[in-house]
């Protein structure tokens, strides 16, 4: 919402009915940030486009797999390789972030 | 009259402390944080969605010179003809329809960093926009060519659009013991497998034509391939056997566009019938004009992509230079705009509620390289905030450290890899765009 300069210029009171605000009044989820990084190949907030749906899945299914896959002694995908880029809590935090997404069901 | 943004909101109320003071419940009335963003390419897009997606109340506007951005990305099967102009034009209306971000088209021509304003060119005249932050995505500019260079006559096609369809009509016009003659920039530019991927389609390309004899000739001014040597060394002496002719250490002297000549420290070609020159890149000007490095982009700080002095005012994506550890430097690429588009949101949101910035970051890459019209190959790399380490292994400070990259194995380039480009891409496309 907007504010005129003509709202402004008034009193004290009006002032005080002001608050300054980015809008996002709280903290961000743990994770967010971490999980958008997937978003590149699994869409936005892990819901598609793009290859495995993630969003909504159960946050241990989502952390064994990606530990799997980042401990996996012979590389085959690409996953193979983007899940050595986090450290295991940062997997775990990207895991709970996930699952608590709504998914659309798909796989 | 002129709606206030915040940084005029607490020049009024004269005081940020007073305000601080005040009670969260007698928010009902809130002052939009302003931001403009510059240059909806890859980063823009990005940074502006998300902006909005995890701010709520904070006015985005997105300013570029064209209503819809052409990716580079996938451009070099437009240039064969595979993918038609449309598949990589990538429209604003969704972030306005769905996230609410305020589309100016228009060039950015002027920072004042002390005043918080930008000056945009419009059709209909010059706008001056107040912020209070400013990101600033514009890719890339060429540096000075040596020479005589006209892209009209000898392309770059290294930002899509017209120059993709010059390229492409000229590689259509290629006769048999036509040479098609490409050069490769001094790194660091704009998508390091990208040049050997344009080498290796339009080999292919001449190849299914029947173009007997026709040739292409890579001029790279670096020592060796900057990325996937695995696969192209193989896709270059193997795939391509005669097709391709791989010149290291060949920094361009002079080019002649008229007569399609180089002369470069490693080989002169003459009167060559296609002249792909792709010339060596520095941050766009927008950004270049509030400083840069010895290579030409914009020093940032990791955490925020903030430059020195102002950290409200922000640089992602090809412009920017990210700390990072000795010969591991951090790619520019689509996949890593987008990656620190979103440490940007985070970072300006955070910083806009008095927060600190958040250190548990990571971010990444991805490309999948086409080698021939059916087959493609992948690279990867990922970066975690932390110390960063000079070539002897010591501690240089902090920044982003490269904890990881491959490219595809011998077995993964292939068929498979061909469609799984173009999910990446679509999904790319829709978390920048839509
Ligand atoms: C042939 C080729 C293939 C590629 N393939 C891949 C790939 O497979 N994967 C990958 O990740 N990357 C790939 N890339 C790299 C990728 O295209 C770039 O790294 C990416 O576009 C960078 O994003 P950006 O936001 O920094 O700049 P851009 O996406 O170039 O966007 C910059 C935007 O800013 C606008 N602009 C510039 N100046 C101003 C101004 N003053 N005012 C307003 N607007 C302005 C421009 O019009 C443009 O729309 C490829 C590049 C090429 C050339
Ligand atoms: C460069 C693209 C890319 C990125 C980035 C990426 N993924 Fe993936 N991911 C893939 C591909 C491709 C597959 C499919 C693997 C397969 O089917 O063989 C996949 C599969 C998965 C799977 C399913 C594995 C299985 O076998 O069931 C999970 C879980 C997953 N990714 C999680 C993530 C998370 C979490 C991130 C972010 C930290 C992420 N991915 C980032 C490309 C990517």
């Amino acid at each position: 919402m907007l504010i005129y300069k003509q709202t402004l210029i008034g009193t004290v009171a009006a002032l005080a009915a002001l608050s300054l605000s980015s809008g996002a009044h709280a903290a961000p989820p743990a994770g967010q940030l971490l999980a958008s990084q997937c978003a590149q190949c699994h869409g936005t907030n892990g819901n598609g486009p793009g290859f495995d749906e993630l969003a909504g899945k159960p946050t241990n299914e989502l952390y064994n797999e990606l530990r799997e896959m980042k401990y996996s002694q012979q590389i085959e995908g690409i996953m193979d390789r983007q899940a050595r880029g986090y450290t295991d809590t940062q997997l775990r935090l990207i895991a709970d972030y996930l699952a608590a997404q709504p998914g659309a069901g798909d796989d | 009259m002129h709606p206030l943004n915040r940084r005029q909101f607490l020049k009024m109320a004269g005081a940020a402390s007073m305000l601080a003071a005040l009670p969260r419940a007698v928010s009902a009335q809130t002052v939009a944080a302003r931001v403009v963003v510059v240059g909806g390419g890859f980063g823009g897009a990005t940074v502006a969605k998300y902006l909005r997606m995890w701010g709520g109340n904070v006015q985005v506007t997105l300013v570029d010179p064209s209503p819809a951005h052409i990716s580079c990305v996938l451009s070099n099967l437009v240039v064969t003809g595979a993918l038609p102009m449309t598949r990589i034009t990538l429209g604003y209306t969704a972030l306005a329809a769905n996230h609410g971000v305020e589309i100016l088209q228009g060039s950015a021509i002027a920072v004042d960093p002390a005043g918080g304003r930008v000056t945009i060119a419009t059709a209909t005249g010059n706008q001056v926009l107040d912020y209070d932050h400013l990101v600033l995505a514009p890719g890339i500019d060429f540096a000075p060519a040596p020479g005589i260079w006209n892209p009209d006559l000898t392309p770059h096609a290294w930002r899509a659009g017209t120059q993709t369809t010059v390229l492409k009509n000229q590689l259509a016009a290629m006769r048999s013991r036509d040479t098609f003659v490409m050069t490769v920039p001094k790194s660091p530019y704009r998508c390091p497998p990208g040049p050997y991927e344009r080498a290796c389609v339009v080999a292919d390309y001449l190849k299914r034509k029947g173009r007997t004899g026709a040739k292409v000739i890579v001029l790279d001014a670096n020592a060796s391939i900057q990325a996937e040597p695995e696969a192209f060394t193989k896709a270059f002496n193997v795939t391509h056997k005669g097709w391709i002719e791989y010149v290291p250490n060949a920094a361009v002297q002079s080019v002649n566009s008229s007569t399609r000549s180089i002369v470069t420290t490693a080989r002169t070609v003459n009167n060559a019938k296609v002249l792909n020159y792709i010339p060596n890149q520095v941050a766009g000007g927008i950004a270049a004009s509030l400083g840069v490095n010895s290579s030409g982009y914009v020093p940032v700080n990791p955490l925020s992509y903030a430059i020195a002095n102002y950290p409200d005012i922000h640089v992602i994506g090809d412009s920017c230079a990210v700390p990072a550890s000795d010969g591991k430097a951090v790619p520019k690429s689509a996949h890593m705009a987008n990656s620190e588009a979103k440490i940007c949101a985070d970072a300006i949101l955070r910083s806009l509620r008095g927060e600190a910035l958040d250190e548990n970051i990571a971010s990444s890459s991805a490309c999948y390289s086409p080698i021939t019209s059916k087959t493609a190959s992948w690279l990867s790399t990922n970066f975690i905030y932390g110390d960063i380490f000079d070539a002897a292994g010591n501690v240089k400070g902090k920044g982003m450290h490269r904890v990881d990259i491959g490219e595809a194995p011998a077995a993964e380039v292939g068929g498979d890899s061909f469609e799984d480009m173009f999910t990446w891409a679509d999904s790319l496309f829709a978390d920048c765009f839509v």
